[in-house]
């Protein structure tokens, strides 16, 4: 079981929020981009043929001799894609289980909320498409979860090439990113990402990444790539390394922030969940 | 620098072992991390192809070549010599008269003597021999520094003077024939003129710290007086300032009166007090609220005895002063035409004298005694120090006309105008006598303050000291015991200390402190059977604190190495050890580790 009870029953109690217009296939309870058939006024614009009569505006025909209809906001549903990095990176410690867990966690508010959300891995280099099962109702928790608990750290991943098929797909949603991000072109992925959808990256590292505490004479390989390291584990090169890890996790929250994406640094520890899901509150994500 | 094992440098040798460790590839664990993406920058150059690397000089490496360079330096035993006071074998002379009590001076000479004793070697001896009024060896041909460290702690500061030529002879007694033998003084340099000098095979390291100080340089009793004692009190500034002191006056220990003295810079006064006092108690005189260098000679005693009638009779010219002394010191009468006790031949001829006599310049000098010459107006320049009959009198103004110069072999001198004895002890027949060079009545001596007490010692001495006013005497002086038959006595100090004597002491000789002891007898069942009391007081010309270097000259027979000391450089060399392995330590893993974990970015709340 990915989420323990305690914590769907408060998820039961939040709902997913969008902060900008979106544009889904079904309607929903999200501004859309488009105009249609909400109550909320958007605009008038001059009476054509074929128009419904019903929204002409008597009063300023009346006042101002002027046949104008008022136009109305359009109510879309919000096609969630949460995409999870199944890359061999993430085979280190609790990380991939607590990216499974943070999936689950933002799959199953999605559902709760009453949105489609569709649940992918990033696909492996050459991939044209992201493989996994769109649910709307939260009768298909189950499914997901299944799925979800299914999947296994494996070869290598393309983020960008994940991106760059979010940003051509017919679905307008948010994206959720639930990666270490430990890629190359890692950037370029995040632009993209944004640009298409907006949403919520989830930078997942293990405590051992942010910290390490390595001693001698050593060589690092590469458990993704197989690229081996020799590195003498000195205090000032481990202080090196934190360094450039702080670095590398500022930037990529500021590339977020650029972009319009949500970004959350999740250390894979036991309260990463509890700590994720204050973030996403805190963010405007949840509510 | 030399080396005690040299053969030990032959371990610098490991330095190449670590060179070529350091030059061999290092055969590194693997370790799987989820991305090398964030070491990128670390990474060293390993050559796959050769198990040789260049050999690259790191801060590593050359604290650990330094790290074995001190090693075998280290296990080389380097070491030095250093001038030491020690020698094969040295005798320590530590002079605790009362004048060392100024400013430390003994506490110093000790920590000074303590340092030597711990920096002996096992073949060098040393000796210990205390020099106050009784000399006494504490510790003879000490291996260990052990006893001669407990002989140390055993010399505490006295109110005696010190006996320097005493000490000196029972130092040579200590010498060995089969090694050199160096006498060490540690002394404030005593009063010149009491040894012979130059000291031969001797050093002197002189303690010479001064203060300020105040004194009761005199106490007692002698003056008449009716129905209460009256006291003589003299206080003597030696400070280089002027100086205001109260010296409170406690019979029994409770306060009776006090007296104030304004005293300029080297200034003596002297006061006549009267208190309500009689035998068998004990006076004092204290400097109250008052510090200074040296705190021994503050206070100062006394205990009133009744002593016995003295009959004298003053024959010859006879002076007015003479015959006003006898009618005015408690416990002395004329002898009204019977055979008196003492007999004052003042001028007149002293050839029969069948009885202690008090001789002042006679026409006709004693058998042993013959006049030579005359000097005029002779200037005092030599008081005996520790005499009791003088002990607190200051003759430095006595002024005199003109002194017989006398040839007296066997008489003590007590006073002396450069060589010329002006005071003189001796016998007569068999009886005590004491003579005086000068006319009393040609000099100033009858006006002076000091001459009732003068006199009235004089008398005491002369009549066996029955006449006593005071059981009173130096610091250092025995105190007489009379146990009852089979008894035993106990002496209480004036710290408080209690020392138990055994049935066969009939003296106590551990008076250096000045105070009042008080001594109880016990009879054979260990009930009480009387009691005594008995003062010691601060030699007064202690107080001065004076110092002089003592000329000495050194065994020439030494060698270098034996007035040298062998030190080794063992604890720096460890030390510069301790400090490399710690650099080391910080070079290879950064910073201590003692700061609190550093949270993980993300996992704060």
């Amino acid at each position: 079981m990915l989420l323990d009870p305690q914590l769907r029953a408060r998820l039961e109690r939040l709902a997913l929020t969008n902060r900008t217009r979106l544009r889904g296939v079904w309607g929903g309870r999200h501004r859309s981009t488009r105009l249609g058939e909400s109550l909320d006024f958007a605009d008038y614009r001059e009476y054509n043929p074929g128009d419904d009569y019903r929204r002409i505006d008597y009063n300023l025909w009346a006042r101002l001799g002027v046949v104008l209809i008022r136009l109305f906001e359009a109510e879309d549903e919000m096609p969630l894609q949460v995409v999870v990095d199944t890359s061999r990176s993430m085979d280190f410690g609790e990380k991939f289980r607590t990216a499974q867990r943070l999936a689950a966690m933002v799959t199953y508010l999605a559902l709760i909320s009453g949105e489609r959300v569709r649940l992918a891995t990033v696909p492996e280099p050459g991939s044209t498409s992201l493989v996994g099962p769109w649910a709307r109702h939260i009768t298909s928790w189950p499914k997901l979860e299944t799925w979800l608990e299914n999947l296994h750290p494996a070869g290598g991943t393309d983020l960008v090439a994940a991106s760059q098929i979010v940003a051509t797909t017919s679905s307008r949603g948010p994206i959720v990113l639930v990666s270490d991000l430990l890629q190359t072109g890692w950037q370029q992925a995040i632009d993209l990402f944004g640009a298409a959808r907006g949403g919520v990256v989830l930078h997942v590292l293990s405590p051992a990444e942010l910290d390490p505490d390595l001693t001698g004479d050593l060589t690092l390989r590469d458990i993704e790539t197989k690229r081996e390291v020799p590195v003498s584990m000195s205090g000032d090169a481990v202080d090196r390394y934190r360094s450039r890890v702080q670095d590398f996790t500022a930037e990529a929250s500021r590339r977020c922030r650029r972009v319009g994406l949500d970004y959350v640094l999740a250390t894979a520890d036991t309260a990463v969940l509890e700590r994720t899901l204050r973030q996403l509150v805190a963010g405007g994500v949840a509510r | 620098m030399s080396f005690l094992a040299p053969a030990a440098l032959g371990l610098v040798a490991l330095a190449i072992p670590l060179i070529v460790l350091y030059m061999l590839r290092s055969r590194r664990q693997r370790l799987e991390v989820p991305s090398v993406l964030m070491w990128s920058g670390e990474e060293e150059f390993v050559s796959a192809a050769l198990p040789w690397q260049r050999l690259r000089i790191t801060a590593a490496l050359l604290l650990q070549l330094l790290a074995i360079v001190g090693f075998a330096v280290l296990l080389g035993r380097p070491f030095f010599r250093e001038t030491t006071l020690l020698g094969p074998h040295t005798v320590l002379v530590i002079d605790s008269s009362g004048s060392m009590a100024t400013a430390g001076r003994l506490t110093a000479a000790l920590a000074e003597a303590r340092q030597l004793a711990a920096d002996a070697s096992a073949a060098q001896l040393v000796s210990v021999v205390e020099a106050r009024a009784h000399p006494r060896v504490l510790a003879a041909f000490a291996r260990e520094p052990e006893p001669v460290l407990a002989a140390l702690d055993a010399i505490v500061p006295g109110g005696t003077t010190e006996d320097l030529a005493g000490a000196l002879r029972l130092a040579r007694g200590l010498a060995t024939p089969d090694r050199p033998t160096t006498l060490l003084i540690l002394s404030d340099g005593g009063i010149a003129g009491t040894i012979e000098e130059p000291v031969a095979a001797a050093r002197h390291v002189i303690f010479d710290d001064r203060g300020d100080n105040v004194a009761v340089t005199a106490f007692g009793t002698g003056v008449p007086g009716e129905g209460a004692t009256r006291l003589f009190l003299e206080v003597a500034n030696f400070s280089v300032g002027p100086q205001t002191v109260t010296a409170s006056l406690l019979v029994d220990g409770l306060e009776v009166g006090s007296v104030d003295f304004d005293l300029a810079a080297g200034e003596r006064s002297q006061e006549i007090v009267t208190v309500d006092a009689g035998p068998g108690q004990a006076v004092a005189a204290v400097l109250s609220d008052h510090e200074d260098a040296n705190p021994l000679d503050d206070s100062s005693t006394l205990v009133l005895s009744a002593g016995t009638d003295l009959t004298v009779t003053v024959t010859g010219e006879g002076s007015p002063f003479l015959n006003a002394l006898v009618e005015s010191v408690p416990g002395m009468r004329p002898a009204a035409g019977a055979p008196p006790d003492v007999l004052i031949v003042d001028g007149g001829d002293a050839t029969i004298v069948d009885r202690p006599a008090w001789i002042l310049a006679p026409q006709t000098p004693p058998p042993g005694i013959t006049v030579t010459g005359r000097l005029e107006e002779p200037i005092i320049t030599y008081q005996r120090p520790g005499e009791p009959i003088l002990d607190g009198l200051d003759l430095s103004q006595l002024a005199i006309a003109e002194a017989d110069i006398v040839d007296a072999p066997g008489w003590l001198p007590l006073v002396r105008a450069g060589e010329v004895p002006l005071v003189l002890m001796g016998e007569v027949s068999g009886h005590r006598a004491i003579y005086f060079t000068f006319d009393i009545v040609r000099s100033n001596l009858p006006v002076q303050v000091t001459f009732p007490i003068l006199g009235a010692r004089v008398l005491d001495w002369l009549g066996g000291n029955r006449v006593a006013a005071t059981s009173t005497a130096p610091a250092g002086t025995p105190i007489g015991l009379a146990p009852p038959a089979g008894g035993s006595s106990t002496v209480t100090l004036p710290d408080g200390t209690t020392v138990s004597l055994g049935t066969e002491a009939t003296t106590f000789t551990a008076t250096a402190a000045p105070g009042i002891y008080s001594v109880q007898y016990l009879d054979d069942s260990g009930e009480p059977a009387g009691a005594a009391l008995a003062a010691r007081q601060f030699i007064a010309t202690e107080s001065a604190g004076g110092a002089r270097q003592i000329s000495t000259t050194l065994d020439e027979s030494l060698t270098t190495e034996e007035s040298s000391l062998l030190r080794e450089w063992a604890p720096w060399i460890l030390g510069v050890l301790l400090l490399i392995i710690l650099l080391e330590w910080w070079v290879a893993f950064g910073r201590p580790r003692l700061r609190l974990r550093r949270p993980a970015p993300g996992a704060a709340s």
